[in-house]
């Protein structure tokens, strides 16, 4: 199969709003770092970048003790940038395709298999759940597969959880969010993924509770 | 094909030994030889100042005994080998001095590829350090943009002003300075090789 892919894994980010003084990726949730959790799942994976910045120092040694073999991408403005710079950093001189995923998700491992056998494009969208999500239209194209039309902070049927496989010629230029380097390119194919973000003590809560539960009840 | 050039620190970064205290070790004045590099690598001493004391250490050594520990010290072999093919563009970068280096870098195949510092020599002594590099000095002269990848605090210039700079910490700890700067930090010799094809 000629499908080659970059996985971008983006902890540049400092994680105000959770008051814990550390960056997402580096949360434990039952003992194990995020990034850890997302490491985990990716194992069978050649090609893992991961994009620092904040805390960059621990992030390296953390996936260091785990795998030698990532190479990781600075964003040193990760203060005045979002995720989108991030992963427009990581995709330069990537393979065809590259998977973006957020160092402060937890992604259900069953859901993680199917993306990664997955060799086009899509957008991963989760039920609406946050108390402040961007959300995604979506409709049955005629062969009856869903696709991503807008993204949205009003109305839609999903809430978009940060996950994309993208060519990564087109993701080379952005600043914002990440979303808003796909806009261009829609409609999509969307992918529905059940993930739990960590934003806030109350996400972390329901994070511990979703691994304790063996990823259950969270449909 | 990209236009990138390819500029590469030496020691430590396609070397898997350190050359200075590799031949220090073999000639019983490790621990001196360590320390001064330690310092030099963390940026608190000056290099060409601490490059001048490592040398006056070694100068009652024959030249051609430093020139054979440095020409059989061990190497990042897939990084060698991608550098061969890629010859034409790619440069070496080093502080080290051209009659000590000669047979290592006839072995990586760069001889005529490089820019070092540069001695005196009178049979077989060293008499006199003529220059020593700058590496600063040298990247200013680039028209073309280039990759760089080094790992020590003296390479953190030529990894800034890179359109892709490449902090390497596969033989030792990549400097904070050249964290600081770097687009890229790698650990890996199989990861950064792959890496710079995507770049070629």
């Amino acid at each position: 199969m000629s499908f080659s892919r970059t996985i971008i894994i983006s902890c540049a980010g400092m994680g105000n709003r959770l008051g814990l003084g550390t960056t997402k990726a580096l949360i434990s949730i039952e003992g194990k770092p995020l990034i850890i959790s997302h490491l985990e799942m990716l194992k069978e994976e050649k090609d893992i970048r991961v994009v620092v910045g904040y805390q960059a120092d621990k992030v390296i040694e953390v996936v260091r003790k785990f795998r030698d073999d990532v190479l990781f991408v600075y964003n040193h403005r990760y203060r005045e940038t979002g995720t989108g710079a991030s992963l427009a950093l990581a995709s330069k001189y990537a393979n065809e395709y590259i998977l973006s995923l957020d160092g402060d998700l937890l992604v259900h491992p069953d859901d993680m298999k199917k993306i990664l056998q997955c060799d086009y494009e899509f957008v991963g969208g989760n039920d609406v759940e946050s108390e402040d999500p961007w959300m995604m239209q979506t409709y049955k194209d005629g062969d009856g597969i869903e696709k991503v039309s807008a993204f949205s902070k009003c109305l839609g049927n999903y809430e978009w959880n940060g996950i994309t496989q993208m060519r990564s010629s087109k993701m080379l230029n952005g600043f914002g969010h990440v979303f808003q380097l796909i806009e261009p390119y829609l409609p999509i194919s969307f992918m529905k993924i059940r993930t739990c973000e960590i934003d806030t003590i109350g996400d972390y809560e329901k994070a511990v509770q979703w691994v304790r539960n063996n990823f259950g009840g969270m449909e | 094909m990209s236009r990138l050039v390819f500029l590469y620190d030496l020691d430590s970064t396609i070397t898997k030994q350190e050359l200075l205290p590799t031949v220090a070790k073999e000639l019983g004045i490790y621990d001196k030889m360590v320390e001064l590099t330690e310092k030099t690598m963390k940026g608190t001493i000056p290099f060409k100042e601490s490059f001048l004391q490592r040398v006056e250490m070694l100068k009652a050594v024959p030249v051609s005994q430093v020139r054979e520990i440095m020409g059989n010290i061990s190497l990042n072999e897939k990084l060698v080998e991608f550098i061969g093919k890629n010859k034409d563009r790619s440069y070496i970068i080093t502080g080290n001095l051209d009659v000590w280096i000669e047979d290592l870098l006839k072995r990586i195949g760069m001889e005529r590829n490089v820019f070092c510092s540069k001695a005196f020599v009178e049979n077989d002594m060293l008499e006199d350090v003529i220059s020593v590099v700058d590496k600063n000095a040298v990247i200013s002269q680039m028209v073309l943009p280039f990759v760089a990848v080094g790992d020590g605090n003296n390479d953190a210039e030529m990894i800034e002003a890179a359109e892709v700079g490449i902090g390497y910490g596969g033989v030792r700890e990549v400097a904070p300075s050249v964290h600081t700067c770097a687009t890229h930090v790698v650990y890996d010799e199989d990861t950064l090789v792959n890496f710079l094809k995507k770049l070629a």
